[in-house]
């Protein structure tokens, strides 16, 4: 493996001390009935509890979501109450980048040595969205509703336009072939339901069970609910809503949580029921594409690691991407000069569903087990986020 | 010179044995006897202060005993500093509730408060002549002694006993009288003394339940309590389980929920206990007790463990059967340590050990029919298993061998013991409700005196720890709600058991003592020969509101002792609940009614043959004819439930009376379990209790 600098030589995440909610589609199940803060931080100590790792053992929380919740201004330090302990910490928030940003955000927090074991906590909860209601003495309205997630998917005040024409654009600038785009989103369903099939995510995901206030059972999340396995026919006979963007290549809202770890490479050892396994920050990039050009920013961002980091596509073991538009890994693909097939192998937010906060911080787990199960190397993470934004990083595992 | 299986509680308190209790025709000790001893004669009667008397303690004990000493002319006063919130005050619905306003008021009216500065005792104090001084402040030893000073200077005869959680005698230098939660209600009381004192007599002459142990740090409650909880908050760091939900598999598998009982008690004060306790076990017997920083935290804040109830929980904890296995070893290994170090050290008598956890801390069954159900090697296994978890905990307070002591007869006989002259013999109860235990060590009792050739024999309930009989431990049939089988066997095993006391005996004598003998346990001494009863016990058979249908024979042995013209009387006891009272159920239910003492003296002499006035009633072993034709006019039933239980409860008199003694016991036990499955009664108080407690 070519050396590349780890960004945070202190820092390490511990193999194994993470987990993942099914992400259920919105309005399908009984996420939709809970304040989602609370059950992440539930969640999230059933999760470590079942790693064996004592909530005891961390000092800080970073937590990350998108959508508004019910006592909000509380923040990480309430969230760690439902996790069991009474933790300090603070909330991050970069629309769909958001996972990545609180595991990145949690390195720093260690490599500063502010922190010894920092939980990071991502969440969102896109059903029941909460609507604003903001005096707005500019607009004609003079007081204006918005509803927390469909109200801002449909418009993006930087560009005046919607998030859907943003993959449109990408296509028609790319001349992106819908039958690519249609064999990306097959391939990536394909490849969810394999992994789910291998148990490859058995590692990552936790079904959990949740309560009434009454305290009786209310349903178990144990189903990325509103997945199904899908037909090239079906694809190809799908209205397009844009260019290249149909009900099948895009994704879909959902509601979910997950979390990780990070830490100390000497705690990573004692925290990891896996201490032989290391693994490392490498760098990170983050640009701005021109205006609603969104999926091309993740290529963009990823050019400019590659270049900072003095690596190739070749040299990345595992590559995974949070792709709301199937388009994004066709251009992705184009411009890095790769395989798409050769990427998002255990499945991907396309095809589970997008509940923005714990997105990436799935895709990264995922990626790090496969990672795991190779026996190591890099693993490059990406995506795009709203206001044109991508994101990307660059993990070690060995 | 009369023998014992064991020694009878009644003794521990130097008050004789229960079969003295019949021969002699009076109970051992008077209320007012001991009155005037502790407090002196009638016309210069000395008084009973509590000091802290707005606490926790101080005021609901002010409740139970100034209840039971106002008919005596017993002042109680009420001490505490000034501006302490007014915790007798706050007792006052709840008496008005339990006695009327009248009496109430007059309860109230006897309390004399007084407050000082904790220096300075108010002069008012020394015309009301303190006797006894129940001191029940803080928790803080140099507190409690100082304050120890301060009386004896001003009163020096006056009487001393501590409420102490958990400080030795010998460290505070008085006797302990620590109660149990609640403490209006709860009539148990942990005593500490070197000989059994007419103070604690006088506790057991009010109808409270005083159990001597011995002068160890926490003694045995507070030991079983914080310990356990204790173990829950390991069991917390180990896995991340919340407080709750541990509580919720604790009482799955033993009965307490301890996190639950700091909130109930008041987490504030609990928790800090809960902390003196532990801290001062550790510094005596190591990390078995040590306290955790979660414990450390919450005696400082007095933090509730329970989320409020705008987080009531969201996330269910299920466990995989490698996590059950886990939650075993950090909650058995603990408790099962803790009992070797009660044993070792012979904290109290065995049968102590065992009930202090059943009434006081919500143990479904004692410590120690614990570990005799799971067996020693087990236990020792158990423990074992803690220690390769928790090692430290190993390293001190571990005492393998102490569990052989439960092959003693007073491990054996936990529950019942029985005693005998060579002609009589009692067999005496101690639990107040009917389980498997019971069951196995009264066929003992009976073994036993069968053995020595004792064939006249008085059942009765053992004068100390079970103050009533409620009847069946309805935890007993929770395995009954799933399986057909099961609820035959219990009704067909306790039913061969009531007729042993029909049929092994020349002579049984059925005795009731308490305020009440309801269900299984009526049904079971209606077995005897003859019932006699105190005049004002509450007899029923409360089967049918629950519902369930009566399966100790309550369904036909009573008709057939009766005339037909009392079987509509039977009927309504079976069919509404409604108890009657012991003087109200002669003769068609009561042989003898009448009080304390002239039921001792009637039930010696029916049980040793001498002239008595009252004929035994016959039984009759043939079907009987008719017996549930006419129930007459029952009030409207409350639920269709009860409705439903009415009729399975009449069928099940119906099928049980028409066949021959011999066959009706299989008879009713088929009708009592097939009740057991049905809806109604899975819907009902057993039903909800089994899946709240079970199905979690
Ligand atoms: N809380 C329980 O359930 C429980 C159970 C058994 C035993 N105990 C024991 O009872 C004792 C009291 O505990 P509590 O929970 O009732 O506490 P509490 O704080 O509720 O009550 C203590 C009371 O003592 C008063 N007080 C303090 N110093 C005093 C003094 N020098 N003279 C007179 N009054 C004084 C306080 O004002 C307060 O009203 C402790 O020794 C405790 O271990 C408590």
């Amino acid at each position: 493996m070519p050396a590349a600098q780890s960004m945070f030589p202190n820092a390490r995440i511990p193999y194994g001390t993470w987990g993942s909610s099914f992400f259920p589609a919105w309005q399908t199940s009984a996420l939709a009935e809970v304040n989602i803060a609370q059950f992440a931080g539930e969640a999230m100590n059933r999760i470590l509890g079942k790693r064996r790792v004592s909530t005891d053992r961390l000092d800080y929380l970073i937590i990350g979501s998108t959508v508004p919740w019910h006592w909000k201004f509380w923040n990480a330090p309430l969230v760690s109450s439902c996790v069991g302990r009474r933790l300090p910490g603070f909330h991050v928030e970069e629309a769909c980048a958001t996972g990545l940003l609180a595991t990145l955000a949690a390195g720093a927090e260690v490599q500063m040595g502010a922190a010894e074991v920092v939980g990071v906590l991502t969440f969102d909860r896109t059903s029941d969205s909460p609507v604003g209601v903001f005096p707005e003495r500019r607009a004609y309205q003079r007081t204006v509703p918005l509803a927390d997630v469909w109200d801002n998917f449909g418009f993006d005040p930087a560009t005046s336009g919607a998030m859907i024409a943003t993959a449109g654009k990408a296509a028609r600038k790319y001349k992106v072939d819908r039958r690519e785009v249609d064999e990306v989103a097959l391939l990536r369903h394909e490849q969810y339901f394999a992994a789910r099939e291998s148990g490859a995510l058995d590692n990552v995901l936790v079904p959990l069970d949740i309560l009434t206030v009454q305290g009786r059972p209310l349903g178990r999340i144990d189903d990325d609910l509103g997945v199904r396995r899908i037909t090239a026919g079906e694809l190809a006979a799908m209205r397009e809503l844009d260019t290249c963007v149909t009900g099948g290549t895009q994704t879909h809202a959902s509601d979910g949580m997950a979390t990780l770890l990070v830490t100390t490479p000497e705690k990573a050892k004692e925290i990891s029921a896996r201490p032989e396994v290391d693994i490392q920050f490498v760098a990170k990039s983050e640009v701005r594409s021109a205006p609603s050009l969104m999926p091309e920013a993740p290529v963009i961002a990823v050019r400019r690691l590659l270049d900072r980091t003095g690596l190739s596509m070749d040299d990345i073991a595992v590559a995974h991407s949070h792709n709301p538009f199937a388009v994004n890994d066709v251009i992705a693909a184009r411009v890095l000069e790769f395989d798409w097939r050769d990427m998002n192998k255990t499945g991907c937010s396309l095809v589970w569903g997008h509940p923005q906060g714990p997105t990436l911080t799935r895709t990264l787990i995922e990626a790090l087990e496969e990672a795991v199960a190779l026996g190591g190397g890099y693993v490059l993470i990406f995506g795009c986020a709203a206001g044109d934004v991508g994101t990307s990083a660059l993990f070690k595992v060995s | 010179m009369a023998m014992a299986l064991r020694e009878s509680g009644l003794q521990s308190l130097g008050l004789g044995g229960v079969l003295e209790v019949f021969a002699r025709g009076q109970l051992p000790a008077t209320a007012s006897d001991l009155v005037t001893e502790v407090f002196g004669p009638q016309k210069a009667r000395g008084s009973l202060v509590i000091s802290g008397a707005n606490g926790m303690v101080g005021a609901g004990k002010a409740m139970q005993l100034g209840a039971r000493l106002l008919p005596f002319g017993v002042r109680v006063v009420g001490l505490d500093f000034p501006g302490a919130p007014d915790g007798i005050g706050g007792q006052y619905p709840g008496l008005v509730s339990t006695f009327g306003k009248t009496r109430a008021a007059q309860i109230m009216a006897n309390i004399v408060r007084l407050t000082y500065d904790g220096r300075t005792l108010p002069p008012e104090l020394g015309d009301l002549k303190p006797a006894f001084l129940l001191e029940a402040i803080p928790e803080i030893l140099d507190v409690k002694k100082a304050h120890y000073k301060i009386f004896r200077d001003a009163f020096p005869g006056v009487e001393i006993r501590s409420v102490t959680s958990g400080f030795p005698a010998s460290e505070l230098g008085v006797g302990i009288a620590h109660p149990a939660f609640p403490h209006q209600i709860n009539k148990v009381w942990e005593i500490v003394e070197p000989k059994p004192s007419p103070i604690t007599q006088l506790l057991w002459a009010l109808g409270l339940v005083p159990v001597p142990v011995g002068d160890h740090w926490s003694f045995v409650l507070d030991v079983l309590f914080c310990g356990l909880t204790h173990a829950a908050i390991l069991y917390h760091r180990a896995c991340n389980m919340p407080y709750w939900k541990i509580d919720k598999w604790v009482r799955k598998l033993i009965g307490p929920n301890p996190f639950r009982a700091h909130d109930v008690i008041g987490a504030q004060g609990a928790n800090f206990l809960t902390w003196s306790c532990l801290h001062h076990l550790a510094e005596h017997y190591g990390e078995l007790f040590r306290p955790t920083p979660e414990l450390e935290a919450r005696k400082d804040s007095g933090s509730d463990w329970y989320p409020p109830n705008h987080f009531r929980p969201v996330v269910d904890w299920k466990l995989e059967t490698r996590e059950l296995e886990d939650l075993e070893t950090w909650i058995l290994g603990p408790l099962f340590q803790m009992t070797s170090l009660l044993l070792h050290e012979r904290r109290a008598e065995l049968p102590f050990i065992n009930a202090v956890g059943e009434l006081c801390a919500q143990f479904r069954k004692g410590v120690l029919a614990l570990v005799r159900d799971v067996g020693a090697d087990q236990a020792r296994e158990r423990v074992a298993a803690y220690h390769r978890v928790h090692p430290a905990a190993g390293e001190r307070a571990w005492h393998p061998e102490a569990f052989e002591t439960i092959e003693q007869p007073a491990g054996q006989q936990l529950y019942v013991n029985a005693e005998h002259n060579g002609e009589v013999g009692t067999i005496a109860i101690g639990r107040e409700s009917y389980n498997g235990d019971v069951d196995v060590e009264l066929n003992r009792a009976v073994d036993w005196l069968k053995k020595a050739g004792v064939e006249r024999v008085i059942v009765t309930g053992d004068f100390h720890l079970a103050t009533q009989m409620v009847g069946a431990d309805t935890s007993e049939f929770y395995p009954a709600l799933e399986r057909t089988e099961e609820g035959i066997r219990v009704s067909e095993t306790w039913s061969r058991t009531a007729r042993r006391l029909a049929t092994d005996f020349k002579t049984s004598v059925a005795f009731v003592n308490g305020k009440r003998c309801l269900g299984g346990f009526l049904e079971l001494l209606m077995h005897c020969h003859h019932l006699v009863s105190v005049e004002d016990a509450d007899l029923g058979m409360p089967e049918v509101t629950l519902p369930v249908v009566p399966g100790l024979e309550g369904c036909h042995w009573p008709f057939r002792k009766t005339s037909a013209d009392a079987w509509p009387k039977l009927l309504r006891l079976l069919l509404t609940g409604r108890s009657v009272k012991a003087r109200d159920g002669v003769p068609w239910l009561v042989d003898f009614a009448g009080p304390m003492d002239a039921a001792l003296q009637m039930a010696w002499r029916l049980a040793t043959g001498e002239e008595s006035g009252v004929r035994r009633r016959s039984l009759v072993e043939s079907p009987l004819e008719g017996v549930a034709d006419a129930p007459g006019e029952l009030p409207a039933a409350d639920s269709p439930a009860t409705e439903a239980a009415r009729r399975a409860i009449l069928e099940s008199i119906r099928a049980s009376c028409a066949a021959p003694l011999g066959d009706a016991l299989s008879i009713q036990a088929r009708h009592s379990a097939g009740f057991m499955v049905s809806e109604p009664c899975l819907k009902g108080v057993i039903g909800s209790d089994y899946a709240k407690t079970m199905k979690i």
